[in-house]
């Protein structure tokens, strides 16, 4: 159990923008869980007129067939965090550990594990995603796997250089002189080391797969059950005329500023865990290093 | 790197890849899950709906070979990729390799563009920062271009289209070119095309300037601690010749692998980002193609922006060797 | 030719000033070799980097004359005229020194092209000869910085010095990390080089021995404060400044058989205070040193000592000592016009047969035996009468036998107190808890049952253990040990003396080391007197007596200390 104080402590570590970043997704997770209660209309049937603009009763305004913009951003956010933390999980454990598993045992299943990173490094991850979900269908589960099997491998890569980095350093071979089993060194050495850098990319694959969806969903490849905010974006941009009317001034703008604010809160947060992973990473501090 | 060395080791291992690939594009329709061709699209719009009539049907049973043993569609599958033959597809009524051809240059355009763009924009600010480290100025372009940075393509892309085309009415909101406008010489119509390619390629130059940038920045405060820097110093040399030769020389080297390896998740962008403003490239193509479960080209498509990604981290290790002498010892010392 | 006027450097970190280098002031004429020692981040680095002109990022204050040309009234453009064709540095060698990307050739070249605009034809030819001038194959003009080894680095980075016929060269750290081999023949080479070219030279080194080899002036450095100057040989063998002796004394060069022993402490964090930059490690700091900078000032010809005390303080003294027993009427010399010095915080051996007089003369030093004729100075008053002895912060002795020297009587925690006693020190409280710091000094229990104890219940150790504890409780300046472990096995002796020798260190008090063990000897004294018949026959720092000595008693007490084994080990060898 952490105090409050130490949560406030830990909190004020994050620079504004990280705090700033916090609070957002915090509203986020909140409109999530409680969607049905924050809403009124409901996100699928139609609760108004088609295409009215935000007022009392529709704070964000209808889609063209009005349903409710408010509780279909709302819903949507559900689908974003399950997509992203979905991902982040199922590809940050498995990425994780299959970098210790190819860093630990070396020789030919580090060799295989690598190639087969390398091999998926270099395929370009939306083309593939596309052909994946061409051939597969949508849908939810789908989508994490596809996006996992392109996330994973980020991970893996910063935990195997980490881990080989670590197998070198003096204090973990001098452990290893004083009779340190495996298990011994992965919980007090390897794991304390390994588990910010797996947190870190856990929260940026996040980003990375609330962004990837939202892409799919815009191509009309998503599942298109979902009501992901992709999906409103995707409906928002099909319909015929968007361009020449003010219906996108709310239909297209509220989910369009609810994913990048979701992005952009994630990168910042993970950009101040990064600092605290690696204090040698926190530019202020560089600067004086110089010296 | 680690399951071949030197020089030739590294083609082999491009070779592999490349075969993992065509692989992978052979086994995709195949492991499909239940009959891919009484696929019924999902599509709730019901505005490109794709049902396949029995002819359909028969051509692609017969296109892919199914009713063959699997390791003679494997064989006859190569031998029709080394002819350069990717299929036919049914709906555009056209060979999969003309269509290919016919988009290509659109979104290499793009891509290009956007390249040379946020890489030149990215170093000269990143330069900048650097030399002024810790000023407002600094401060400043450094947490713009970390906002910006994280928003996807694609997004910024619908920004721009809304505000600058349907907004203002300063750009065209779709295409690559006017229709049916007869031109009157060449300067209109590259005046025309630029005009159309305008928006998408300051989508996608935004959103990779950062990441240019933020490299240059930090790997110029890197070098600038180096002894050598002082070593440069303290031989006299002009103050310019030490930026090109020992400052930025060994600043360009993480710069120029991660414009070359970021060309993939460009592509990525420049997908997304063509559909925005239904520019007429590969990535519209491929949307087309999977609505309308154009298989072959799906997969012609697949095939091409994967193959030029490769090549393009092929140039990227080329070049780094050049640039980096302690790579090719390295490698060396490694193969002995 | 260079002149450096009240040069200071101050850095400006996050939270404080750092003042790298503090009004330092000096001069190099042409042709000279001036070296530069201290520990690491003394400023001897900076310094370099100032007279260079490539230190940002911080205050700069003084003058820096090149010919009379100020170089830091010098616009950084205009520096350009004077960097490498005038003074060209030798950086301290590392994998970063060179730019990776670049050839050795193209690095070389460099300087050449800016300065002395030589063709690229012209350079290049000249860039081969420069490399095969310092050893290197000219091939290695096409190789890269990283496939050099250290030492063909270094030989690299003097040839890029020396491209444009520096006036004036600066050298950093030029022997770190090579073998002794490469050391050798690197430092061969900058002497040569220096012969024909004819260039001043700065080296700055931490290895005492090569700044010995290559330079005739030398300066300490402290804490960015210059704190010696001298003659280096003169420096080397009778260093003035309490730091100088530290950094000599921690040198294996010097002392091949001494322990090793570094300066205690560790660099104050705080370089803004005003006293003494030295004041928190030296022997002999006093109030003034701590409030006061001392100012570097001639102490003696050709030396430039910074201290408030004029450099090392001597503590004893002593002139023309004659004692001779009377015996039923035969006059029996023991101490022979013996003349000695001890300087506070360090070592000195007395060594002697047996029968030599060395312990007539302890005796004497304490007024157990009064001399027949001569003169006895502490801190430069005379000594009458048991004055030194009975004070805080003076002379002490222990003796040889530990039984005979504390009261078997007695229980152990009074054994110590006594002198404290006798002087009225402060109260009984204060005292024991004196007593009992100095018991677990000396490396003896302080639990109450010990400390109850009678002496009778020690051993032999343990006792001479305990007399030390009863001598180091008064906070003696000078300890006199004589023969402190002879009567002791060789395990709790060797046990004992390094104890001595590591309070000693952490204490800094002068000890006088009585022995006949040559080896012992060996082990801790910075300087030594050998002893024969009464009279004084050698003296001098133990690197000179230790491993030349001059006179034949010196000598046959050196062979006798070898086993006849090892003596033909060593022909042999």
């Amino acid at each position: 159990m952490m105090m409050p104080g130490k949560y406030l402590t830990f909190i004020n570590r994050f620079s504004k923008t990280g705090q700033t970043g916090l609070i957002i997704v915090g509203i986020v997770f909140f409109m999530a869980i409680f969607a049905p209660l924050i809403s009124v209309h409901s996100h699928k049937l139609s609760s108004g007129p088609p295409l009215s603009s935000p007022n009392g009763e529709h704070i964000l305004g209808t889609d063209e067939l009005g349903v409710d913009l408010w509780a279909q951003i709302c819903f949507g956010s559900r689908i974003s965090l399950v997509i992203g933390m979905g991902t982040a999980l199922l590809a940050g454990s498995c990425g994780g550990l299959i970098g210790v598993l190819a860093a630990y045992s070396g020789g030919m299943t580090d060799r295989i594990l690598m190639r087969i990173i390398d091999i998926i490094t270099v395929l370009p991850d939306l083309p593939v995603m596309i052909v994946l979900a061409a051939f597969f269908g949508p849908g939810l589960i789908n989508i994490i796997i596809v996006l996992s099997l392109f996330s994973w491998v980020a991970t893996a890569r910063i935990v195997r250089s980490q881990v080989l980095q670590l197998k070198e350093q003096l204090y973990i071979k001098s452990a290893e002189t004083y009779g340190a089993g495996t298990w011994y060194l992965m919980k007090r050495h390897f794991l304390p080391e390994i588990f910010p850098l797996v947190a870190v990319s856990m929260i940026r694959l996040t980003g990375k797969a609330i962004v990837a969806e939202a892409g799919l969903s815009f191509l009309g490849l998503g599942d298109p059950a979902s009501g992901s905010w992709g999906l409103i974006i995707h409906h928002a941009t099909s319909f015929t005329g968007i361009y020449y009317t003010n219906f996108w001034k709310w239909w297209l703008i509220a989910p369009w500023i609810a994913l990048t604010l979701m992005v952009s809160s994630l990168a910042f947060i993970s950009r101040d865990f990064e600092r605290f992973a690696d204090p040698r990473m926190d530019r202020r501090k560089n600067r004086y290093q110089k010296q | 790197m680690i399951f071949f060395q030197g020089k030739k080791s590294r083609v082999i291992e491009y070779l592999f890849t490349i075969w993992v690939i065509f692989t992978l594009n052979f086994f995709l329709p195949r492991t499909m899950p239940g009959d891919p061709f009484l696929f019924i699209s999902a599509d709730e719009e019901g505005e490109e709906v794709a049902q396949f009539s029995e002819e359909q049907r028969n051509y692609y049973m017969a296109y892919y070979g199914l009713d063959r043993p699997l390791y003679s569609q494997y064989f006859s599958y190569f031998s029709d990729l080394s002819k350069g033959y990717l299929g036919y597809s049914l709906y555009y009524n056209q060979p999969v390799t003309i269509i290919l051809l016919h988009r290509l240059p659109w979104t290499l355009c793009l891509v290009m563009t956007a390249v040379i763009l946020s890489t030149v924009i990215g170093i000269v600010l990143g330069g900048f920062c650097a030399v002024y480290a810790d000023r407002w100025e600094d401060r400043l372009l450094y947490f713009m271009l970390i906002a910006i940075s994280e928003i996807p393509a694609f997004l910024v892309g619908l920004v721009l289209l809304f505000f600058f085309a349907a907004g203002m009415g300063l750009f065209p909101l779709s295409g690559a070119m006017t229709h049916f406008s007869g031109y009157d010489g060449f300067m209109e119509k590259t005046g025309d095309i630029l005009h159309h390619a305008a928006l998408p390629v300051i989508a996608l130059t935004l959103t990779r300037i950062s990441g240019i940038f933020l490299l240059t920045r930090s790997s110029i405060i890197t070098v600038l601690t180096k002894t050598y820097i002082k070593t440069a110093r303290a031989k006299g040399i002009s103050g310019q010749r030490i930026f090109i030769k020992h400052i930025f020389r060994n600043a360009m080297l993480p710069i120029v692998t991660r414009v070359f390896l970021s060309l993939g998740s460009l592509v990525g962008g420049a997908i997304l980002v063509e559909n925005v403003f239904a520019y007429p490239g590969l990535g519209k193509l491929m949307r087309d193609a999977v609505m309308m479960h154009d298989y072959p080209l799906i997969q012609g498509i697949f095939l091409m922006v994967t193959i030029s990604v490769l090549s393009a981290n092929f140039i990227a290790d080329l070049v780094y060797k050049k640039l980096d002498p302690r790579i090719s010892d390295a490698a060396a010392a490694d193969g002995h | 030719m260079l002149e450096i006027k009240d040069l200071t450097v101050t850095y400006h970190t996050n939270t404080s000033l750092v003042c790298a280098v503090n009004n330092v002031s000096f001069s190099v004429k042409k042709g000279e070799s001036v070296g530069i020692m201290g520990e690491s981040g003394c400023g001897k680095t900076t310094l370099a980097m100032a007279v260079m002109g490539l230190i940002q990022d911080a205050d700069i204050s003084g003058k820096i004359l090149f010919n009379n040309d100020n170089l830091l009234a010098i616009p950084e453009k205009k520096l350009n005229q004077y960097r490498w064709k005038k003074i060209a540095i030798v950086f301290q060698n590392s994998l970063e020194v060179f730019n990776p990307v670049l050839t050795i050739g193209e690095q070389i070249i460099e300087p050449m092209r800016t300065h002395a605009a030589l063709s690229l034809k012209k350079a290049d030819i000249r860039m081969r000869y420069l490399l095969e001038l310092t050893g290197l194959d000219p091939e290695w003009a096409n190789g890269y910085p990283h496939q050099m080894s250290g030492g063909m680095r270094q030989r690299a980075l003097i040839a890029m010095a020396i491209s444009c016929d520096p006036k004036f060269l600066i050298i950093d750290e030029p022997t770190t990390s090579l073998d002794p081999e490469s050391r050798d023949s690197i430092l061969r080479l900058i002497k040569e080089l220096q012969k024909r070219i004819g260039f001043s030279l700065i080296m700055i080194s931490h290895n005492l021995s090569a700044l010995r080899e290559m330079t005739s002036t030398v300066m300490t450095m402290c804490c960015g404060q210059i704190v010696e100057q001298g003659i280096t040989a003169d420096v080397m063998r009778n260093p003035m400044h309490c730091y100088t002796r530290g950094l000599i004394d921690a040198s294996p060069d010097f002392f091949k058989y001494k322990d090793l022993w570094g300066i205690r402490g560790t660099i104050p964090q705080n370089t803004q205070s005003n006293g003494c930059a030295f004041y928190s490690r030296c022997c002999q700091a006093g109030e003034n040193c701590k409030n006061q900078r001392p100012i570097l000032q001639y102490v003696s010809v050709e030396r430039k000592v910074a201290c408030h005390k004029g450099g090392i303080e001597t503590l004893l003294e002593v002139y023309g000592i004659q004692k001779t027993y009377l015996l039923k009427d035969r006059k029996i010399p023991a101490v022979k016009d013996v003349d000695l010095n001890i300087k506070s915080g360090e070592i000195v051996a007395l060594i002697g047969k047996s029968g030599s007089g060395k312990s007539s003369l302890a005796h004497i030093l304490v007024n157990l035996l009064s001399p027949d004729k001569g003169e006895i100075f502490f801190m430069g008053k005379k000594v009458k009468g048991f004055k030194v002895t009975k004070k805080i912060g003076g002379m002490q002795i222990v003796f040889q036998d530990p039984f005979s020297s504390t009261s078997h009587r007695m229980r152990v925690l009074d054994v110590v107190n006594e002198p404290l006693d006798i002087m009225k020190w402060k109260t009984a409280e204060e005292r024991n808890i004196k007593s009992m710091a100095a018991i677990s000094m000396a490396g003896l229990p302080c639990s109450d049952d010990f400390l109850q104890r009678y002496a009778h219940t020690l051993s032999g150790g343990q006792r001479q253990r305990l007399s030390m504890a009863r001598a180091l409780v008064t906070g003696p300046r000078l300890l006199i040990a004589d023969e402190v472990t002879s009567m002791l096995d060789p395990s709790s002796s060797a046990n004992l003396l390094r104890e001595l020798k590591g309070l000693q260190n952490i204490h800094g008090f002068s000890m006088l080391y009585i022995t006949h063990d040559f080896h012992l000897a060996r082990k801790v004294a910075n300087r030594a007197y050998v002893m024969s018949e009464g009279r004084i026959v050698e003296s001098g720092p133990s690197f000179e007596i230790f491993e030349r000595p001059v006179h034949p008693v010196t000598i046959s007490l050196m062979n006798s200390s070898f086993s006849k084994k090892e003596q033909k080990k060593r022909k042999k060898g």
